[in-house]
């Protein structure tokens, strides 16, 4: 049956090529964007290097101190004192890593300014993101205890300031200060943004290196959970962490609020936030509702399209209908037969839509948009591609499939496409 | 006539329903396209109100629990300015234009509140160095020291909004709730200057009402982060960059320093613009591409449905081009139909002055995208249209 409905689509497909080429452009250009936009989405949360393990990883991005009266709220990252005497207290989490987000520092090569983003990390920052190395190592506990001056720089600094990769161990004059390079490691996106910088250099040796006990800083730590499992527990006892929390200068901060998020919620926590901040909400439902909506709506005006399509061209096979009714076929037999011609169609321009995607894609990572990105169709991306085009199928089939079953076999027959 | 394209477009309503609100959703789609694409080039064909070439940033920032002294950081500035290509320096405070660095407040002169304002540091070569461009009054001047209040230069867009018509130069305004008791001198701002209104956002930001308060020379204070602003020679590269950088350093090694050319965070800050906009006319461009084709195959197919409708009516007499224009005027109605429905939602906008803009971008792009929507119909059913006026009546009725 189902193979005698996919011989009758594929006939249909072929017997008018304008309206087919009409359909597949909708279907395949509407999917070419939607999976574009999911490629880009998934290079920004999904796992890659260096982040290979993302889905064992917490990260805290702010500390919200709410100031006494109503005089605001000042949100910054951590401080070493709040990560040394909080964070890596904690029992779950199998490493806790710290990276500063990034500042910005000159290097001069022959007389050429040479801008570089630089940050600043721990030890345990290199064991929890698997970063590629060309040559060398990374820095370890005991070089940052000592604040050394060493650094891991990535393979463009390394080619722009010494011509090729093979530098480990040879001095770099980073804003006009010397540190030996310990690592070179291959380029990191900057859409990663809790790994991305250009150079890396000890937490010891940053501007921001306070001693005393305030606890906003400008460190972003990055939480290991043993496996994904555990990374609920760990978040709780984050939480449950936080109520200890000793609040250094009680006479101007009422309370501090703070929240170990996987990446995503990470960031859908600080994009929709709420009015009160004190509401402990990481709005990922309301992130997923939001995207949902915009994807449908995007999605509504090509299928609307094809539904004004399908709805006219019913009548040119107002015939076939008629015979089929007449020899006892029922309105839902109709209906299905429809849908899986629809579904047929829009498989067809999904594939097309995944080649479009490829396409597009290679042109904006040769524009280069991103520092150092490079998008990618994973299969991920295209399970959901394929969702989506049923979905669209289905969206763009229903009407005027119940449409054709309701269509009167006496007027079919006779030709002359009266819908009554 | 239109009373019978009206029964005409009645009697097949389901169809038409379907097509109108194909018509609204992309009526909405090219509003929206379109109001950001209007904002964007109004801003963009504005004049920036200052000369961002041969500007280049310098950034001193002290070390590790460290600040800078302003007799150390004055120093620093001469040493800087007296190399060779170098023009003017001036210092300033962090939000220097086109970075992600912004400083804003409420002011207040006689009970009138002032829009958001950005609010910068400069002292008195900063007009110099960034080529503002003064309406009324001077720029800061040593002759300010002996001033009680501090002196602020202000744009003209600020001056409109607290002064109307009235004169600026003289008058003294204050924070917005200036709070309890005696207003101290340096929180009453004594207009010097106004200045055109600038823009220093981005390229496709509007402008935004700005004062300057003088920076005092010489003071006390202590600095963890100077920005200076340096204005050179053109065709000065890297060579001179370095240089300053060395100079800062040979001061003292504690500090570091950076050099950048505002030129380039200018186009580095005009990406964050670009990049979205172009991808919403693409995605709008193959929306309406889409729409089209779709719209042109219908009409197509209703043509060879109705041919006997056509026939009959050229046996009774009706020309050729009646049948065209038969076609494409109900067309036309239908779109109208959903270009209303789109205006409707469209005036929204304008009316609960949605994201604070003004009006008129939003009309605009009303005009703009009714236009669109009826060119792009009326090209749709130009071809199908014709080809109706082209049935032979005895080959259509002999159809049938």
């Amino acid at each position: 049956m189902l193979l005698s409905y996919l011989k009758i689509a594929w006939k249909v497909l072929m017997r008018r090529k304008f309206f087919t080429f009409i359909s597949l452009f909708g279907v395949s250009f509407t999917l070419m964007i939607l999976l574009v936009v999911m490629a880009m989405f998934d290079h920004l949360v999904g796992p890659g290097a260096p982040a290979k393990r993302i889905d064992r990883m917490l990260f805290v991005n702010t500390i919200r101190h709410e100031m006494v009266d109503n005089h605001g709220w000042m949100n910054m990252p951590a401080s070493i004192h709040f990560v040394d005497d909080y964070v890596r207290k904690m029992k779950t989490p199998e490493l806790v890593g710290i990276s500063s987000g990034i500042s910005n520092a000159t290097a001069f090569t022959k007389s050429k300014l040479l801008p570089l983003d630089v940050a600043y990390t721990d030890g345990n920052f290199w064991q929890i993101m698997d970063f590629d190395f060309l040559g060398g190592r990374a820095f370890s506990k005991a070089e940052v205890q000592q604040a050394q001056r060493v650094c891991v720089i990535n393979e463009a600094t390394a080619r722009s300031y010494f011509g090729s990769t093979d530098v480990v161990g040879r001095p770099i004059e980073i804003d006009l200060k010397r540190y030996r390079v310990a690592g070179v490691v291959r380029n990191v996106s900057a859409a990663r943004i809790y790994a991305y910088a250009d150079v890396w250099l000890p937490y010891t040796l940053s501007a921001n290196y306070f001693k005393d006990n305030r606890l906003n800083g400008e460190f972003l730590p990055v939480l290991l959970a043993p496996s994904a499992a555990a990374v609920p527990a760990m978040r709780e006892e984050y939480r449950q962490m936080m109520r200890r929390v000793e609040i250094p200068n009680p006479k101007e901060v009422k309370a501090v609020f703070s929240y170990a998020d996987p990446i995503l919620a990470s960031f859908t926590r600080a994009l929709l936030n709420h009015q009160d901040q004190t509401v402990d909400d990481d709005n990922i439902g309301a992130f997923y509702l939001i995207v949902g909506g915009l994807a449908l709506l995007f999605m509504l005006l090509p299928a609307l399209n094809l539904v004004n399509l399908n709805v006219t061209r019913i009548l040119e096979r107002s015939g076939e209908i008629g015979v089929r009714k007449a020899f006892g076929a029922t309105g839902g037999n109709l209906v299905g037969q429809f849908l899986v011609e629809n579904v047929v169609l829009a498989l067809v321009g999904g594939l097309l839509g995944l080649g479009l995607a490829a396409g597009a894609l290679a042109l904006v990572n040769e524009a280069h948009p991103v520092a150092y990105a490079h998008f990618v169709l994973s299969w991920r991306v295209f399970g959901w591609g394929m969702l989506l085009t049923f979905i669209f199928g289905l969206m763009s089939g229903v009407y005027p499939a119940w449409k054709m079953s309701r269509l009167n076999p006496v007027a079919a027959l006779r030709g002359s496409g009266d819908q009554k | 006539m239109l009373r019978h394209l009206f029964t005409l477009i009645w009697n097949r309503k389901r169809a038409n329903l379907l097509l109108i609100s194909e018509v609204f959703f992309s009526f909405v789609v090219l509003f929206g396209v379109g109001a950001v694409l209007i904002t964007a080039a109004k801003n963009y064909l504005a004049p920036h109100g200052f000369n961002y070439e041969q500007v280049w940033r310098l950034e001193v920032r002290a070390g590790q629990n460290l600040k800078m002294p302003r007799a150390e950081l004055d120093d620093v500035l001469r040493q800087v300015k007296a190399l060779p290509g170098v023009r003017t320096v001036a210092l300033t405070s962090g939000n220097t234009p086109f970075i992600f660095n912004t400083n804003n407040s409420v002011f207040e002169y006689e009970g009138k509140k002032s829009p958001q304002a950005n609010v910068y540091d400069a002292d008195d070569h900063y007009g110099e160095a960034m080529q503002l461009h003064l309406r009324e009054g001077r720029w800061f001047a040593p002759s300010d020291d002996g001033s009680n209040h501090r002196p602020v230069v202000i744009s003209q867009d600020l001056r409109e909004s607290m002064f109307g018509n009235g004169p600026a130069l003289g008058k003294i305004f204050t924070w917005e709730n200036p709070g309890k008791g005696p207003a101290k001198p340096e929180d009453e701002f004594l207009v010097t200057g106004v200045v055109d209104a600038v823009r220093m956002e981005s390229d496709f930001s509007a402008a935004i009402p700005s004062v300057w308060k003088r920076l005092i020379p010489y003071d006390t204070t202590h600095w963890e982060t100077a920005n200076v602003l340096v204005r050179v020679a053109p065709g000065s590269g890297g060579e001179l960059q370095e240089k300053i950088a060395r100079t800062v350093a040979g001061v003292t090694r504690q500090w570091t320093s950076q050099v950048r050319v505002m030129d380039n965070e200018r186009l580095h800050r005009r990406l964050y613009t670009l990049v979205p906009v172009v991808g919403l006319c693409i995605m709008g461009l193959f929306l309406i591409i889409n729409v089209a084709l779709g719209l042109f195959g219908v009409l197509w197919y209703n043509i060879s449905q109705r041919r006997a409708e056509i026939g009959l009516r050229r046996a009774m007499g009706a020309t050729g081009a009646g049948i065209g224009w038969q076609f494409l005027g109900e067309m036309m109605v239908v779109t109208t139909f959903g270009v209303l429905l789109g205006t409707l939602l469209a005036a929204q906008f304008p009316l609960l002055n949605a994201f604070d803009l003004p009006a008129q971008p939003y009309l605009l792009a009303i005009g703009a995208a009714a236009a669109a929507v009826y060119f792009i119909t009326a090209l749709c059913a130009w071809q199908p249209s014709r080809l109706a006026a082209a049935i032979q009546p005895a080959v259509a009725l002999r159809e049938e």
